[in-house]
């Protein structure tokens, strides 16, 4: 795996140019850990790569914390489902990380059907000047041996081990869409199209299942989830969105199979904005409760809403992301684009939310001041230490120097995955099989 | 004739993709077969309401005349239930929307020509066979995009996908044409549609 992790160093500085892009080497999911220190991505081909952030030394005040390679492993495989004939993806879809209890570091990771627990420990020490075998671990030949040492723990280079835990399978008949983790660190859930299934970490025989949308019969199936997450502090709340635009909190209390929301929250649709394709742009790719926990985030095709829990009506925020797109659906239907699943993040105080683009632009909206910027995440434009340039797309119009015009905006290249820091104004973009950290050390205002 | 076009267009596209989307590793996406059925439905939807007002242009308005209330001959394909719902149907179509009838009759006759000239050429030879079984084909029949392949490897899906256009077509819209449909202002689950519960069949069979 050593070559790999050169290909997968992240964007420091100009490398050669990597137009051809392998498939297996997109990146499909990004995550920061709790801290911040670690920062997992996965790869189509079933891979995780973990970056380490170097502590700031004083040494040398230039490497401000930046990230590097900590370790790769190989998380999951294809498989084949004999009876049904299906090849089973090894596409990391999710990656969460469980909150440190010790020592060691441990990450979920899921794809279309089975989840893993990867347990992350390091190793700095190794025992030296045992008696039976020497340095190379070879059986001493006993005649030389003329006394006795007690092994001492001597430091060495410092060596990631991952072991694979647990691993939680055939639990889903459909894609598994999103896993989460509950604050009470000892159960997570994991939901495919038609169901959610709460897990215990421990155990990997069975679950339950507190979300089954499968009508009785398929034929009358309107609507799949889409997105699911556990909120951050009432272990007994989680909301899933739908593929209509609604999103359901749900109350595990309540009873054991929660069918039945305790809020839903839908907004109603605008007539005068329907158009042949609303019904699936409306469909949420994404969900995120706040770090407060008092609002979620929700990304559909074309905007970002923000919900606040006590009110399900509407959303308290809607931010339009590339509404230009709005008259080019067909054409966007034709290349797949319509389907993409964007995600969202919120930044650690809550004041600003953050969401990908096409051409390897990412937009950020600052709740407070209600300013927006976009920004881009590609090798010219990302010279190291320099300030990203805010982009423009024009759509008509007076027409700016540097300004993209709609129709040459590359939409092969988008950012569907972005993760922010969870303290500091450090965000990871996923762009195809780049990751781009972007650190902001100075409180700068937006523009 | 351009919204007609355009129509039909995405709804061959969408078929195209439901098909595609099977070979694709990882097996169906619930998901996406449902945003693609969600699509066709639509373009159906509006396929037929841009005919309707097509051809209310192009020919003044005769006489309304029931049609026959006998099912249409089509409906060899037909599943046997869909055929009295059908026949009702027709006969409440009659009373109620006398456009639309006149517009079933009118399309048999009409339409040989023009709309042939529509549809790609790998079509005809299953659209020979229709004709054969039926003399009066409806024109959203020929329309029919099975894919290419489909008498090669995957005869089922097409013959499946055929027998649910047909029906669909046949039927028409449960509500009147009118683009956009009516929508209430409280956000309502929408209740199950046969159109889509049709083709979600289709989909989910495979």
């Amino acid at each position: 795996m050593g070559e790999d992790t050169d290909t997968r160093k992240i964007n420091h500085s100009f490398l050669r140019d990597h137009s051809y892009v392998t498939e297996a080497d997109i990146i499909s999911t990004v995550e920061f850990n709790h801290t911040g220190e670690l920062l997992a991505t996965g790869d189509k081909g079933g891979r995780v790569v973990i970056f380490q952030r170097e502590p700031e030394s004083k040494n040398a005040p230039h490497s401000q914390g930046e990230y590097d390679v900590y370790s790769t492993f190989q998380s999951h495989e294809p498989e084949f489902d004999y009876l049904k004939s299906l090849e089973i993806e090894e596409k990391i879809n999710k990656i969460k990380w469980l909150p440190q209890q010790n020592a060691a570091h441990s990450l979920l990771s899921t794809n279309d059907k089975t989840i893993k627990l990867w347990k992350i420990t390091e190793r700095d020490k190794r025992p030296e000047g045992y008696n039976l075998k020497d340095e190379e671990g070879k059986l001493k030949d006993l005649s030389t041996v003329t006394s006795l040492q007690v092994p001492v723990l001597k430091p060495m280079d410092l060596m990631v081990e991952v072991s694979p835990r647990r691993i939680f399978a055939n639990g889903h008949t459909y894609h598994i869409n999103s896993i989460s983790v509950n604050s009470d660190c000892e159960t997570y859930m994991s939901a495919d199209d038609l169901r959610i299934n709460l897990w215990h970490l421990a155990v990997t025989d069975r679950s339950f299942n507190i979300v089954d949308i499968k009508p009785a019969n398929m034929e009358d199936l309107t609507e799949v989830i889409t997105a699911s997450e556990f909120h951050p502090h009432h272990c007994n709340l989680f909301v899933y969105s739908s593929s209509k635009g609604s999103l359901r909190l749900c109350d595990m209390r309540a009873a054991a199979l929660c069918d039945k929301h305790s809020k839903l929250f839908e907004e109603p649709e605008d007539p005068s904005s329907r158009s042949f394709f609303s019904e699936i742009i409306s469909s949420v790719s994404d969900v995120k409760f706040s770090h407060s926990g008092r609002y979620m985030l929700t990304r559909d095709y074309l905007t970002v809403k923000v919900w606040d829990l006590n009110m399900e009506a509407r959303p308290i925020e809607t931010y339009q992301v590339h509404d230009y797109l709005r008259s080019k659906l067909c054409s966007l239907y034709e290349n797949d684009c319509i389907f993409d699943k964007f995600e969202c993040a919120w930044n650690g105080s809550d004041s600003v939310i953050m969401t990908g683009a096409y051409n390897n632009f990412f937009r950020m909206f600052d709740r407070n001041s209600k300013r927006d910027v976009t920004l881009e995440a590609s090798r010219e434009s990302s010279k190291p230490r320099a300030v990203l340039k805010p982009r423009r797309v024009c759509i008509g119009g007076k027409r700016r120097r540097d300004d993209i015009s709609v129709d040459s905006l590359d939409f092969a290249k988008k950012i569907l995955h972005t993760a922010w820091h969870p303290a500091e104004n450090i965000i990871a973009i996923a762009a195809t099989n780049n990751l781009y950290i972007f650190q902001d050390k100075v409180n700068s205002d937006m523009h | 004739m351009e919204v007609q076009k355009e129509a039909q267009r995405i709804m061959t596209l969408s078929v195209w993709k439901m098909y595609h989307s099977r070979m694709q590793r990882g097996g169906l996406r619930l998901h996406r077969s449902l945003q693609l059925s969600l699509v066709m439905r639509s373009a159906r939807e509006l396929y037929l309401s841009a005919k309707v007002e097509a051809l209310d242009l192009e020919t003044p308005s005769t006489p309304t005349r029931c049609p026959p209330l006998s099912p249409e001959p089509m409906d060899t394909q037909e599943d046997e239930e869909e055929a009295s719902p059908r026949a009702a149907e027709t006969l409440a179509r009659c009373s109620a929307h006398p456009a639309r009838v006149g517009r079933k009759r009118r399309s048999s006759s009409l339409s040989n020509g023009v709309d042939a000239g529509l549809v790609p050429s790998k079509k005809a030879r299953l659209e020979e066979k229709e004709e054969a079984e039926d003399a009066s084909s409806e024109v959203p029949d020929r329309l029919l995009p099975p894919p290419a392949q489909a008498e090669g490897a995957f005869p089922n899906l097409a013959r499946v996908l055929q027998r649910s256009f047909s029906g669909l077509l046949n039927r028409g819209p449960t509500a009147p044409p009118t683009a956009p449909p009516a929508r209430d202002a409280k956000p309502v689950c929408r209740p199950a549609d046969p159109v889509l519960s049709v083709l979600v069949r289709a989909v989910v069979a495979f």
